[in-house]
């Protein structure tokens, strides 16, 4: 991939054009066309850096660019895993376990972090709090664990309240809706609304399911989650002592189980994963819920979802029982150091090439992923102005609303999945009706509190 | 001299001593060598790992705590195993993975049977029957997995669909959710993926019997069902404990079925011990406590094919 | 099951049809016919569902209600697949998993049959020390599924730097392989008349020469057999492959079925297609092998 022959005469011209564009860029984003690299400016001839990286769907048009930073800075770049997230992360438990690290970059998530914080090298040392500042600074504070920056954010996700425009904006649906429940029919901005709607479009035979949420494994986890905190709510208190079964925790428990036991979300609900509720979504089942930024292209393709493309508006988390809070749910995939690694320097470079401006304004425009950057998001929004359709653009700045103010990331503890897979049944069968929530709820403390002693918390 | 001795040590010895050496060289090890290549890639490829399996199962080991091997104590060797046996979810795990294995193979083999019996009936198409028969064990168990949990899918499967349409029920039923038709949609989909080895094995097998013992049956005037019971089934068992075998395959292609149909749940409706296990290693990294439900679930893979191996030695002598 | 087999079973013996007299056509016969084509199409309707999956396009494959009979057949799904629609490529290295996958099922079968033939050759004919409870041992071996074992051989094969190897994993299914082999060779072997063997014993034949010249030629059958579900067990088996394999290097294709779900979506069509691909080599290779098969998997008693 390098012709090493006359290495310093190629690189002198591009690594000048390099300095003078990341010169430039630094704090004038808007004053340029182009948006800045960053990364480049280290000779690295001769290094290889390997990296572990996420793949399959659109994850893996990004690491195209790095052909360019192995041309611009003489160093080899070789991927010595790509997988899915579930496989990826097996793949990094079983070698920082066994202690065969054998890559520079690593992928980390925030919602993964908490088990790597061990084997991951702090990168607060490697940036200057000017290149820092570019990034979002709930991520990079959730980010920081005792002091130590874990990670730099690639992209995020969060969730978002999906409508569907012409259940809501339908006049004799509002009519009917204002005569029965006494308040007029709006995009909703509480929980309590979202189950009032729902039962309401159901009764009235207007769609097939209210709303819906996948029932199953650290998805439900992560919506009750949700719930707990827009109720005022935790999961764990400062301690690491469950608290769930709190007010806030009995009354998210009973809405999703409400919803379940009316018949307003679907019948196989805890066997529905993302793929199962976006489906029901796209052939247009479902009045209003909770879900990805990420899936916005494909709903919108009239070819894959002509039942909803069009037809759609996005909102704002909800609020619950405390009026502050919303529902904000996120997750950044992001990427790390690995803390045996013997090219560190080389790999903070090819991190901050990958998370530099103009790589990361490209990964966003093209699949929709959330910027972490102000200046990549202030960027995405322009260029979706003139699509024809407003959504396009205001959903760019609702998600930067969402990320800058209500991002939350799961309980930040190592064993957090290890939680999850065991109290995800638990909720599963208080959903079902098979226990009473306070029943349940008790239940999963205990075991909770069981696993967080047994695991030495 | 017999044969039989020759082949086993040779010529007879000598009367009076003989050295060890000797007696050794004298030795036929034709058969040793012909068998320790094979011993020696199992033994390398199972029997350590899972004694290394075995180990961990005394120990603490999390997968994120590499130190915790070591924590070895003779005290509480049997801490994972007691809080095995503690558990209820283990409990029904158990359960529902023998109710599995059993319901799943003597299904196979009835249908297998019957369907078999159905076709050594056909007088014609036998070769292309067959292939279109083996279909179903050419996909991966993976991918049988994916569709037919969407076939089950409550909303947008086949199966509710055909069901609603064809007026045999008036609501979508949430196929792998309720109880018990989680568990039978699972039993179904391993089924499906069976049935179709066994019903090759048993129709070659129907065709090899030959008809003079029919024709003798009819002419004495048998029924039906006694031409059944007094020829086909003796005649056939054989064919059977070649299926039995086969079919212990069967365990691990099922564990990906299930894996991606249901993991388990929901609620721990179907859990299997594959998938308990599964989830405690790999997602909750908690793999001391796992290998110790695999070594159950070891253990009772090895009664079934115990059982199953006493069938076989009787079907050895009965061939020479 | 004491079938008089012969010594060198003939050709034009194993053509003949099955001598019967000429039967009445009754009711039950047709009836028979009918049902069992019943069965059969319900058994295979969701076989041919999945393949036509892969030739459909997207909408129809994810439709609510589903279509059931197919409006429109297309053959972007393995355009897709293999890169050459530049849209919607899927960029799924399907090429390198048809490679690995082909190399580790050819090795693991290559070597795991003349193995377990040979264990089960001496099973058969010797009654060593310690051959039953070997034989029971390499038999309790399949008692273990690939999911408890697949991280304790991770750690091991990760010692020896097999991990990601295609000659890693073809080592693994040939060890797991030989036993099912070495059982139905111990039973095929049982179907020769040991007079041949004491034939050739008297001839000064050595053991070896007597295995190689005179048993195996008549038990190619039951190689046959082994081949093909040693082949398709390499062919499809998930958990280890999974463990083992990193990178499209070793990659093979059950593995490669899940670049079709994301952690969010499962792209069905791509799936299918790959399944579809998937196929086709196993297929030829089990009608290639067809009548070996059969044969082998009843020890020669049948016909084919």
């Amino acid at each position: 991939m390098r012709d090493s022959k006359s290495m310093s005469r190629r690189l002198a011209l591009p690594m000048a054009a390099a300095l003078a564009v990341t010169a430039l860029g630094a704090g004038t984003a808007l004053a340029q066309d182009e948006p800045a690299y960053a990364g480049l400016d280290m000779d690295l001839s001769g290094t290889t850096i390997k990296m572990a990286a996420i793949g399959g769907g659109n994850y893996e048009a990004m690491y195209d660019s790095i052909s360019m930073f192995e041309e611009e800075t003489g160093a080899d770049v070789e991927i010595v895993f790509l997988g899915d997230g579930f496989e990826i992360d097996r793949y990094l438990k079983t070698n920082y376990a066994a202690g065969t690290v054998d890559f520079d970059v690593a992928w980390n998530h925030t919602s993964f972090m908490s088990q790597f914080t061990n084997f991951v090298e702090p990168l607060q040392d490697y940036f200057t709090e000017e290149e820092l500042a570019a990034f979002s600074p709930s991520i990079i504070d959730a980010a920081t664990i005792d002091g130590n920056l874990q990670l730099i954010p690639r992209h995020a996700d969060i969730s978002a309240l999906y409508y569907r425009t012409d259940l809501y904006g339908d006049e004799a649906l509002q009519a009917a809706f204002e005569e029965q429940y006494g308040y007029p029919l709006e995009v909703p901005t509480t929980l309590d609304q979202i189950y009032e709607h729902s039962e309401f479009f159901v009764g009235e035979g207007a769609i097939l399911y209210g709303t819906e949420f996948a029932g199953q494994e650290e998805a439900v986890a992560g919506r009750f989650y949700e719930l707990l905190f827009a109720n005022g709510g935790d999961y764990f208190d400062a301690d690491l002592s469950p608290i769930f079964d709190s007010e806030a925790g009995i009354a998210s428990a009973q809405w999703m189980r409400d919803l379940y036991a009316n018949g307003l979300v679907p019948p196989d609900t805890p066997n529905l994963l993302w793929d199962g509720v976006a489906a029901n979504w796209c052939n247009g089942d479902v009045a209003v819920y909770l879900e990805w930024y990420g899936w916005y292209g494909y709903f919108q393709d009239p070819e894959s979802c002509p039942e909803v493309a069009g037809n759609f508006g996005m909102a704002r988390g909800p609020v619950g029982m405390d009026a502050e809070t919303h529902t904000g749910w996120a997750g950044a995939h992001a990427f790390s150091v690995a803390k045996d690694s013997e090219n560190k320097e080389a790999a903070v470079q090819l991190v901050k090439f990958l998370t530099s401006e103009a790589v990361s304004f490209d990964e966003s425009n093209t699949f929709g992923f959330l910027p972490v950057r102000s200046d990549v998001s202030e960027r995405v929004v322009a260029a979706n102005a003139d699509t024809g359709n407003p959504l396009d653009a205001e959903r760019w700045e609702l998600a930067n609303l969402q990320v800058s103010e209500d991002f939350r990331t799961p309980p930040l503890f190592a064993d957090w999945i290890s939680f999850t897979n065991e109290w995800y049944p638990t909720l599963q069968s208080i959903i079902l009706g098979d226990v009473s929530v306070e029943d349940g709820l008790a239940k999963g403390v205990a075991d909770a509190a069981d696993l967080l002693d047994s695991l030495g918390y | 001299m017999t044969t039989q001795a020759a082949r086993l040590s040779g010529p007879p010895p000598e009367p009076g001593r003989e050295s060890f050496v000797t007696r050794l060289r004298r030795r036929n090890w034709f058969p040793y060598l012909m068998t320790v290549p094979a011993v020696i890639v199992v033994v390398a490829v199972v029997i350590y790992p899972m004694a290394y399996s075995l180990f961990v199962s005394f120990t603490p080991f999390h997968l994120l705590r590499p130190d915790t091997t070591s924590q070895f104590v003779v005290d509480n060797m049997f801490d994972n195993y007691a809080r095995l046996a503690r558990d209820d979810v283990f409990w029904r795990a158990l359960w529902n993975t023998i109710l599995f294995m059993v319901v799943t193979v003597n299904t196979s083999v009835l249908i297998g049977f019957g369907l078999a019996m159905m076709l050594a009936r056909m007088t014609f198409a036998m070769g292309p029957v067959r292939v279109l028969l083996m279909i179903p064990m050419m996909f991966a168990p993976v991918l049988i997995g994916f569709q037919f949990a969407w076939f089950f899918n409550a909303t947008v499967g086949l199966v509710n669909n055909a069901l609603l349409t064809l007026g045999f029920i008036s609501e979508p039923v949430a196929w792998l959710v309720d109880e018990p038709s989680g568990m039978i949609s699972l039993m179904l989909a391993s089924i499906w993926m069976t049935v179709p080895v066994v019903t090759i094995v048993l129709l070659a097998g129907r065709l090899s019997l030959s008809d003079e013992l029919y024709d003798a049956a009819s002419v004495d005037g048998a029924s039906v069902y006694q031409r059944m019971r007094h020829i086909t089934l003796p005649q056939m068992r054989p064919f059977f404990v070649i299926v039995m075998v086969l079919l212990s395959l069967d365990i691990a292609r099922a564990y990906d079925i299930v894996r991606i149909m249901t993991d388990g749940g929901p609620a721990h409706r179907t859990e299997l011990i594959w998938t308990y296990a599964g989830q405690l290693a790999i997602r909750g990294s908690q793999f001391g406590l796992a290998s110790a439900m695999s070594m159950t679930g070891v253990v009772l893979g090895v009664v079934f094919t115990f059982i199953l191996f006493r069938q076989m030695m009787g079907l050895r002598k009965d061939m020479g | 099951m004491t079938d008089t087999a012969q010594a060198r079973p003939s050709r034009k013996a194993a053509t003949q049809p099955r001598p019967t007299q000429r039967r009445r056509i009754h009711w039950r016969d047709i009836g028979a016919n009918w049902l069992a084509f019943t069965v059969i199409a319900i058994l295979a309707l969701p076989a041919v569902w999945i393949i036509l999956t892969a030739f459909r396009p997207n909408l129809e494959v994810n439709a609510s209600p589903p279509i059931w009979i197919p409006q429109v057949l297309t053959l972007d799904a393995f355009e897709s697949l293999f890169g050459l629609n530049p849209e919607t490529a899927s960029g799924v290295p399907v090429m390198s998993y048809l490679s690995n996958s082909l190399t580790v099922a050819l090795l693991a079968t290559g070597l795991s049959v003349p193995i377990g033939t040979a264990a089960g050759y001496a099973f058969s004919r010797f009654d060593f020390v310690g051959s039953r409870a070997l034989l029971l041992l390499l038999l309790l071996t399949r008692a273990v599924p690939g999911v408890a074992l697949s991280l304790p051989l991770f750690l091991l094969m990760r010692n020896i730097g097999l991990i990601d190897t295609v000659h890693g994993l073809a080592f693994v299914y040939m060890a797991l392989n030989i036993p099912f082999t070495a059982w139905l060779m111990d039973g095929f072997f049982r179907r020769i008349p040991r007079e041949l063997d004491d034939a050739a014993y008297v001839d000064g034949a050595s053991h070896w020469q007597t295995f190689w010249k005179i048993d195996l030629p008549l038990a190619l059958p039951g190689l046959g057999a082994a081949s093909v579900f040693a082949f398709l067990a390499a062919w499809n088996e998930y958990q280890i492959a999974s463990i083992i394999t990193k990178t499209p290097a070793s990659k093979t294709f059950p593995v490669g079925l899940s670049d079709f779900t994301t952690q969010f979506t499962v792209d069905w069509r791509g799936m299918a297609a790959m399944s579809v691909l998937m196929m086709i080599p196993a297929i030829l290779f089990v009608l290639a092998m067809q009548r070996s098969l059969t044969k082998g998997l009843t020890f020669g008693a049948v016909k084919g």
